[in-house]
This record gives structure tokens, C-alpha cells and sequence, in this order.
């Protein structure tokens, strides 16, 4: 009972929105699931890591880098 | 009220279809699908992608629509005037179409919407460019859920890539067989132990198709679908899966046809005199359209590109092909499409009732051929007879520029050095006369310093 209870508002939710036609396939969407936490934690690396990098240089605006490249 | 037909391939989604009434092309858009639809204007995501140039514009029709019952609206999209599917691209054009349909996901999640399919035949090359053609692609973004087009864009796009890439380039031609995109159980086996050292390929291919197997026919219960991808983990498996693709190289082999350009048949003074026919031909045809077969690099191609005329250049190499769309990516060629055919075995009809994907030749014809350096090949190369070729043109345009190799030529006697000449009938007046059941000659000439010759026909 309690399970159908907590999935009933968002099913009503999901009914408004049309349907989405394809089969998205069941386990390409639980290795979302597995995988995506993860990739959301690297990105948000990824984007500070540029953050501080760029803050660096543009302190060294005159030394040139030509190996690096700006994404 | 005339009638309309719906178009072949355009049944699978009840948002809405394609149909075509009096030769133009028109989106219905059925009532279920109205308020994305809305969202995609009002959130500005439509202005924001056509402005860049990624989704085909359109305008508001007046027309009534194919079925009124389940009508919402309809719209003209600007028509696209040749269809490619992805197994007649290169390896940079499938990774182009790749990459800009994760472009677009990464645009539409800004605004609140979210691709609700990934397919390759969403994306279509116009004036040199990838961009998606589905305007009712998109979904409002439902954060908590994982991408529904996650399986699809990685059968249709990462899966062949990645065969490309560290296997072989002809495995793209797998696309040919599978019309949904490669089955990443297929690709994990055919794919390189080494692939598996690669963080992007490991879990977008090999965990992917482990979990797809392992799950194949499980329920996933309501609360699994909703609870668990955050927005931020949603963007990093698309930036995780546009940074796979992306990190994918090929570079364009020296096969035989690498090797032409050293070895032809022509003196500068021959190039340059087949140049200046050609182009000659070309001014006195002044074609709208053109198909080049056997097209190579384009240098031929762009004789008639570089006049505006919309041109197509065929190739069956890979490598040329590849080298040539990599000169209209640079160059910003918006006349030029440059695409993968065997003329000996040309794309077919294909998908649901042989509707889905058109034939080659349905999708002509244009109003000019172009077939230079090429006879030989199919009339001795592959024991095509020429009444046969010249049957075979015709019906791909009302004009014909065509080279005539004679056997006197060193490449042909090369090509029948090993093979016993059966091949009585192919000689210039064999040539002149099966031609001339299906056309009427217009010019001949002689190109210099060679035994070539070069004519323009038009069809009776």
C-alpha cells in the first residue's frame, strides 16, 4: 500500500507530460543510475579545476602557454 | 481539399508526423505533444538553436492537417533537399552528428527540456552542417530521471564510432543493418580488449551492454525511474559522453584511391584541359542539382559546387570521403555534401514495409550526373554492360557528363592485364550507341595530351 501511495502524485505528474514513445530500455536505465553520480561529481571537478586555472592566468597574462588548450 | 500522403519513416512517435501535400513537406503536430511544443518556443529554445544554426527552422502553416483528429497544429519546416542516413557518412560526419546532438541536450537542459530520442536519422546534413531535424524531439526536463534516450544515442552514435575508430572504418556500414544502431552487446564483443581502458567507452559501452543483458525484460519500478539522476549527474553523463566522442580519432588511410592522385593518367596540360571542359559542360547545362559518382576528393565536385549548384559527391572510400567533408568543414562549403556509396551495391530501401529508409535512386533525380574517371571501373571492373550503365544513369538526372575510357588507356590495360578481354563491345562506338538510346549528345571532346573523352548528354 505504502509504495503505491508514494509513486500516486508523481504518476499523475507523468500522465499530463506525453509519452515518451521509446523503449528507453531497463538496464541502460539503471546503469544511469550507477554511473551518474559519479559523472556529476567529475564534472563539477572538472569545471572548478578549470575555474582555478583560469584565475591563474590571468595573473601571468603575458607568459604564453601554447599547450594549453581552453575547453 | 487535396490529398496528402505520410511520409514513409514518420509512424513511431504520436507526438506528431511528417506528411507531404502538393510536393511540400509538412509537420503535423497532434494535441498530446501541444504543450512541449509551446515550451520549446516559449522558453526560447527554438530561437536560441536555429539562431545557432542545430535545429531546422520553421514556419506556421495554413495548410489543414493530415488527420484532424488527433491535430493540434501544423507547421512547414524548411525542406532539406537531399536525405543521408548515417551509414553513407564518414567517420567526422557521424561524430559531427554525435556531437551536436549532445550540444543540443546540453541547451535544452538549461531551459528546462530534454531529447527525448537520440536518433542518428534526426540529425541531417544542410548547406554543410549537421542539424536536427525533429522539432518534437524535445521533452520537458523531468529532473530525478535518467535520460530515456540515453540506450538509442549510444547504439546510434558512440557504438558504430567507437567500431570505427579502433577496429575498422568499414564497420559503420553495421548502421546498414541495424536500423536501430549498433547492439552494444555486438559492439562490446567486436570492440579491442584495450577499448576497455578507456573510462568512457568501459561504462557507456561495455557496462552499458553488461547491464542491458543482466536487466533485459526486468521491470523497473516507478520509483526507480524517478528517484535517483540528479541534474548535475545528468550533465555529467552527457558532458561524459560528448567527451568519449569527442576523444574518438580516425585518420583517413592511403588506400588504392589515396594513392590516384600519384598515379593518374594526366599531365598538368590534361588536368587542366578536363577542367575546362568540364566547366564548360557545366555552363552550358547549368544544372540546379548534381550527383558526382566517383567523386573522390570533390576536385570535380567543386567545379560545380563553387558555381552554387547544390552537389553531392559519392565515393566508395572511406578515406576520400572523410578527406573531403574535413575541406568543407574547413572551408565552411555550404554546397558541397560529400557521402559514402557503392554504386555497384547503393544504399536500398530499408526499415518497415522497405518505407523507412529510401533507396538511392528514389531519392533522385537531380538534374545532372557527373561520371568522370568512373566507366571503366563499373563496365570492366565489375562486368556491368554499358546498355545496363546507361540505363542506370539515366535514371539519376536529366544531364550526363561522362568520361569515356578507352582500353588503349594505361589504367585499363592495367585493370585487364590478368583477364581475358570479353569486353568486345566497349569501345567508343559501343559507348556512343548505348548511350544514345536513353540520351541525345550535345558535346564530345578530346581532352588533351589523353585518350579520353569527355561528353555531355541530355536525356530524350
Amino acid at each position: 500500500m505504502e509504495v503505491i501511495m508514494s509513486g500516486w502524485i508523481p504518476d499523475l505528474v507523468t500522465q499530463l507530460a506525453p509519452p515518451a514513445y521509446l523503449d528507453p530500455g531497463s538496464g541502460s536505465y539503471l546503469i544511469q543510475l550507477l554511473v551518474a553520480g559519479a559523472l556529476g561529481a567529475a564534472l563539477v571537478i572538472r569545471m572548478q579545476w578549470d575555474r582555478i586555472k583560469n584565475m591563474f592566468r590571468r595573473k601571468d597574462e603575458k607568459s604564453s602557454d601554447p599547450d594549453e588548450h581552453v575547453e | 481539399m487535396s490529398s496528402s500522403s505520410r511520409s514513409g519513416g514518420s509512424f513511431r512517435d504520436p507526438s506528431g508526423f511528417l506528411f507531404v501535400r502538393d510536393g511540400t513537406l509538412y509537420r503535423q503536430i497532434n494535441q498530446i505533444y501541444r504543450p512541449s511544443y509551446d515550451q520549446l518556443i516559449d522558453s526560447g529554445l527554438y530561437a536560441e538553436l536555429v539562431a545557432l544554426g542545430c535545429l531546422i527552422p520553421h514556419e506556421s502553416a495554413a495548410t489543414p492537417p493530415a488527420e484532424p483528429a488527433t491535430a493540434s497544429l501544423v507547421i512547414q519546416p524548411e525542406p532539406v533537399p537531399f536525405i543521408s542516413y548515417p551509414y553513407e557518412w564518414s567517420f567526422s560526419q557521424l561524430q559531427d552528428a554525435a556531437l551536436i546532438t549532445l550540444e543540443i541536450q546540453q541547451r535544452a537542459l538549461k531551459r528546462g527540456l530534454s531529447l527525448k530520442d537520440a536518433s542518428a536519422y534526426n540529425i541531417q546534413f544542410h548547406r554543410g552542417r549537421p542539424l536536427l531535424i525533429d522539432t518534437l524531439s524535445f521533452e520537458p526536463y523531468r529532473e530525478g530521471e535518467p535520460w530515456v534516450a540515453y540506450r538509442q544515442f549510444c547504439q546510434h552514435f558512440l557504438a558504430p564510432l567507437a567500431l570505427m575508430s579502433l577496429r575498422d572504418i568499414r564497420l559503420g556500414q553495421l548502421l546498414r543493418l541495424h536500423i536501430d544502431g549498433v547492439p552494444l552487446d555486438l559492439a562490446a564483443r567486436l570492440l579491442p580488449r584495450r577499448s576497455r581502458l578507456r573510462v568512457g567507452l568501459l561504462t557507456h559501452l561495455h557496462l552499458h551492454a553488461v547491464s542491458q543483458k543482466r536487466f533485459a525484460g526486468a521491470e523497473v519500478r516507478s520509483t526507480e525511474r524517478r528517484g535517483r539522476v540528479s541534474r548535475i549527474g545528468f550533465l555529467g553523463l552527457i558532458d561524459s559522453l560528448r567527451r568519449t566522442v569527442a576523444g574518438l580519432r580516425w585518420e583517413p588511410g592511403r588506400t588504392d584511391w589515396a594513392e590516384y592522385d600519384r598515379m593518374h593518367n594526366y599531365s598538368a596540360a590534361a588536368q587542366a584541359d578536363k577542367r575546362r571542359i568540364v566547366g564548360e559542360y557545366l555552363d552550358r547545362a547549368r544544372p540546379a542539382s548534381l550527383w558526382d559518382l566517383g567523386a573522390n576528393t570533390g576536385e570535380f565536385s567543386r567545379l560545380a559546387s563553387s558555381r552554387g549548384i547544390s552537389t553531392i559527391a559519392f565515393d566508395v572510400d572511406p578515406s576520400a570521403v572523410e578527406a573531403n567533408y574535413r575541406s568543407v568543414r574547413r572551408e565552411g562549403e555550404k554546397s558541397l555534401l560529400p557521402l559514402l556509396m557503392d554504386l555497384t551495391n547503393p544504399s536500398p530501401a530499408q526499415g518497415w514495409g522497405h518505407e523507412e529508409r529510401q533507396a538511392l535512386v528514389a531519392r533522385g533525380p537531380a538534374d545532372a550526373v557527373m561520371a568522370l574517371a568512373l566507366v571503366h571501373h563499373l563496365a570492366i571492373g565489375n562486368n556491368v554492360p554499358l546498355p545496363q550503365l546507361a540505363g542506370f544513369l539515366a535514371a539519376l538526372g536529366r544531364w550526363l557528363i561522362i568520361e569515356f575510357v578507352p582500353k588503349s588507356d594505361s589504367q585499363v590495360r592495367r585493370m585487364m592485364a590478368a583477364r581475358e578481354d570479353i569486353f568486345t563491345d566497349y569501345t567508343r562506338e559501343g559507348f556512343e550507341q548505348a548511350f544514345g538510346v536513353f540520351y541525345h549528345l550535345h558535346l564530345a571532346s578530346q581532352i588533351a595530351e589523353s585518350d579520353r573523352t569527355l561528353y555531355l548528354w541530355e536525356q530524350r
